[in-house]
């Protein structure tokens, strides 16, 4: 991987992205879609624009986020505290995992009526949902992980005559880390999706809300329509963006973050350098050593790495 | 003992052609730290039917020796030729038995249906294929154990698979990267012994990599030893015990304990 | 324990389970509701068998078409993070309200998963396997087919099982507002007739679609990937 590359790879993608929009907004010109069904590119922008520049879209994202906090916070905290309870005492794990399992299977939007009947269409009704749903796959997710602890670690810290509180801390929560990271960064992104689902068929208040509130003004409307569906989709890529740089962090010494490091050995030639990685010595763990760059241009790059990592990860 | 040099590479009159020629062969890798030389001059022949061992020093660039030599990865510089045409893909007529048997059987296929796979690949009919695995199975001491998935043999038992695969479809050249190293020591000797009679009776040449010197010496016709990165062709050490081998007859001769001397010593040394 | 708490239940919105569950049984077992139980499966199946090819397919296809993957990777990513419900206004207002708007969704929903699980699986396939493959001759074709797309099947699997899900909750989804069959919009209208056994009713039959679909998929799997999980169970036990 040279810069060249890179910057062809980047070109690339830029290309597609501004094809993509190119022939929306020809097609709506030119009358294929049509004006009353789709808005045209530009419409979308400008809506997105303004909702930008008022405090409008800005509070509808904090908004979302409230319910989208809140409700995370509560399903993980309970869902680790569960998780962990049922991995370590086998009674505990024999009578409630059906009960777990059962509840796990049913579709969230079952619930959402419930919701509604309880809270109507509150902040509460909204997190209550986002923990019900990411409670139960997650607690099933950390009992797992603690479950798997490797024997022979098990072991080394018997011999080490760690026991307790100290163990559970230094030893079984380091090993189960990287299933409860797994864990979160699904539940990270499936408390947003159920917010928002929330928030459209619900109501309150939100991005979801002003999606609906804009649909049902009409067709004048859905230039903004359009332009906070977008804008939700760019909050689950930025939030999961989030998530994946801070496991990164975290988790900087298991081996699925140093992934390939072994086969590098054996199969140098292999080696996939990406901007980031290439760029940045040493910004994060499992970075390669630097090209040499200039040092403004280093600057850059690196956050441009960074944000590349961050932003997609899938990549 | 010959010293590379002294015998030139290539054709000599009357001989029959080499198949594997290499000729001041080099590769670097050049990463994001810096390059890094693996081989820097590797020069030698493997006549047909021979047994060749190459050792080294952890790290010695064996197993880029052996990718170069199946055509996986070319030289940066320089030539290798299997039988007379330089390789630039993997040709026809090589098989290769890996370190890492687990990773290299396919899990998702029983035994049988993996020693098939490079079979149907080549056309061969049903008929002549069922046939063809059976026997491949039966030389390698496998016979009943067709119907199994991989991961349900041992590890002495799956590289043998392994080694059945390669040989399936009768290939000329045998490369083996340390293909005992991920066994216990007791499997180690029954499968080395298991090489030498399957050489015997498909009359296949064989490259084998190997850390373990005495391993190199119970097998080999000749022992290439590799120098540390960049690696160079230090000496190449014909054996000239008598054969069939034994296990315990050929490691008690003095003439094993001096060869063992002489390659520990060229090995250890740098 | 919920048959018994709510048994003495005066409450409009938590009615007795007994009450709920004879709802269940004129309503949706012998009555008139089985044929928004039906119209909502046909989308179901539908919508997510196309998700499952489209996904597998196109997966396959950027895995070996580079530039095309480079080039559309970050918006791949983008669609399988966008929150597919937000769709549904503009689903509405594109196909109107009938099979075609709900099938749509749904398969729009659910490729993505699929789609990045496949792309992802087969690109981090073991090099081992894939130099085994070279060696022993395989051609492209062969090597796509015979030794990648297996290898990545856990992975492959796994996204599939996460499309389930995804259509499930697009199927109610697209079935709450303006439809006019379907679970969704008989929950929607026996809450807003104040119908609240019929609600319940409609949950519990959503709740049982979800566990119906879960059992399914783990037997389906099971028999797809028998090999994947005895070669764990091997590992596991050799630790």
């Amino acid at each position: 991987m040279t810069i060249r590359g890179l910057a062809l790879r980047y070109g690339l993608r830029l290309g597609v992205l501004a094809t993509a929009l190119g022939l929306w907004q020809g097609l709506s010109a030119v009358g294929v879609i049509r004006a009353d069904e789709f808005p045209s590119m530009t419409q979308t922008a400008s809506a997105l624009w303004d909702q930008a520049r008022t405090a409008t879209l800005w509070t509808a994202i904090g908004q979302t986020l409230e319910g989208w906090a809140i409700g995370l916070a509560i399903g993980a905290a309970a869902a680790l505290v569960v998780g962990t309870l049922i991995a370590l005492n086998a009674f505990a794990y024999h009578s409630v995992i059906g009960v777990i399992e059962f509840f796990k299977a049913i579709p969230v939007i079952a619930i959402l009526p419930i919701g509604l009947v309880l809270w109507g269409a509150t902040l509460t009704m909204k997190f209550a949902l986002v923990a019900f749903a990411v409670f139960w796959p997650l607690a099933i997710q950390v009992c797992y992980g603690v479950r798997s602890v490797d024997p022979v670690v098990r072991d080394t810290a018997s011999v080490l005559r760690l026991r307790g509180p100290r163990k559970f801390a230094l030893v079984i929560m380091p090993s189960a880390a990287p299933f409860i990271a797994t864990g979160l960064r699904v539940a990270v992104a499936v408390a947003l999706i159920v917010d928002i689902i929330a928030e459209l068929i619900g109501g309150g208040s939100g991005v979801g809300v002003r999606i609906l509130i804009a649909e049902n003004a009409g067709p004048s409307a859905y230039p903004v329509m359009y332009a906070y569906i977008v804008v939700a989709g760019v909050l689950g890529v930025l939030l999961a963006g989030a998530f994946t740089v801070a496991e990164r962090y975290v988790l900087h010494w298991h081996e699925s973050q140093r992934s390939a490091a072994g086969d590098k050995q054996i199969y140098p030639e292999r080696t996939e350098v990406t901007l980031a990685a290439s760029l940045s010595p040493g910004r994060w763990p499992g970075a390669h050593p630097g090209v040499a760059v200039r040092r403004p241009a280093r600057r850059v790059v690196g956050v441009v790495g960074w944000l590349e990592v961050a932003v997609f990860p899938a990549a | 003992m010959t010293t590379p040099g002294m015998t030139p590479p290539g054709v000599t009159e009357g001989t029959p052609a080499p198949v594997v020629s290499l000729l001041k062969v080099r590769k670097v890798y050049r990463g994001a730290a810096g390059s890094r030389t693996a081989l820097q001059d590797i020069t030698f022949d493997v006549a047909r039917g021979e047994f060749v061992c190459v050792v080294g020093p952890s790290g010695a660039g064996k197993t880029t020796l052996l990718r170069c030599l199946a055509g996986l990865m070319p030289p940066t510089s320089g030539e290798a030729l299997f039988e007379g045409t330089p390789l630039r893909s993997v040709p026809e007529g090589i098989g290769v038995v890996f370190q890492d048997y687990g990773r290299s059987l396919f899990p998702w296929l029983t035994v049988a249906r993996n020693v098939d796979l490079p079979l149907r690949v080549r056309g061969m009919g049903r008929a002549s294929r069922a046939a063809r695995v059976a026997e491949v199975l039966a030389s390698v001491g496998l016979a009943d154990a067709g119907r199994q998935y991989p991961w349900q043999l041992s590890g002495g038992m799956q590289q043998r698979v392994a080694i059945a695969r390669a040989l399936a479809y009768r290939p000329d050249l045998l490369l083996m990267d340390e293909p005992f190293a991920s066994v216990d020591a007791q499997t180690r000797f029954e499968l080395e012994d298991l090489i030498l009679r399957v050489r015997e009776s498909f009359g296949v040449t064989v490259v084998f990599v190997t850390h373990d010197i005495d391993e190199s010496v119970y097998l080999a016709d000749r022992v290439v030893v590799l120098s540390r990165s960049p690696g160079v062709v230090t000496e190449i050490v014909d054996i000239t015990l008598k054969r069939p081998r034994d296990q315990i007859a050929t490691k008690g001769e003095e003439a094993f304990a001096r060869y063992r001397e002489h390659l520990l010593g060229l090995v250890m040394a740098r | 324990m919920w048959w018994v708490w709510s048994a003495g239940s005066r409450s409009l919105y938590f009615p007795p389970l007994e009450s709920i569950v004879k709802a269940l049984w004129t309503q949706w077992v012998t009555g008139p509701a089985r044929a928004e139980l039906a119209s909502s499966l046909e989308h179901l199946v539908a919508g997510y068998a196309i998700a499952s090819a489209l996904g597998i397919g196109i997966g396959m296809a950027l895995w070996s078409l580079r530039y095309a993957r480079e080039a559309t990777s970050p918006y791949l990513y983008f669609l399988y993070v966008l929150p597919a419900p937000v769709l549904v206004p503009a689903a509405m207002t594109l196909f109107g309200i009938g099979f075609s708007m709900k099938v749509v969704l749904i398969a729009f929903a659910a490729v993505w998963p699929t789609l990045l699980n496949t792309l992802d699986g087969m690109r981090g396939v073991d090099a081992v396997k894939l130099d085994t493959s070279k060696v022993l001759g395989l051609p492209r074709w062969r090597n796509a087919l015979q030794v990648v797309l297996p290898a990545a099947g856990p992975q492959i699997v796994a996204g599939l099982r996460n499309s389930l899900q995804v259509a499930i909750i697009l199927m109610v989804v697209s079935e709450w507002e303006a439809s006019t069959d379907g679970i969704g919009y008989y929950i929607v209208s026996a809450q807003q007739s104040f119908d609240y056994v019929g609600m319940w009713s409609g949950i519990i039959v959503l709740a049982i679609i979800g566990i119906v679909a879960n059992l399914l998929f783990v037997v389906a799997e099971d028999r797809v990937l028998h090999w994947h999980y005895g070669a764990r169970a091997v590992e596991g036990g050799a630790r």
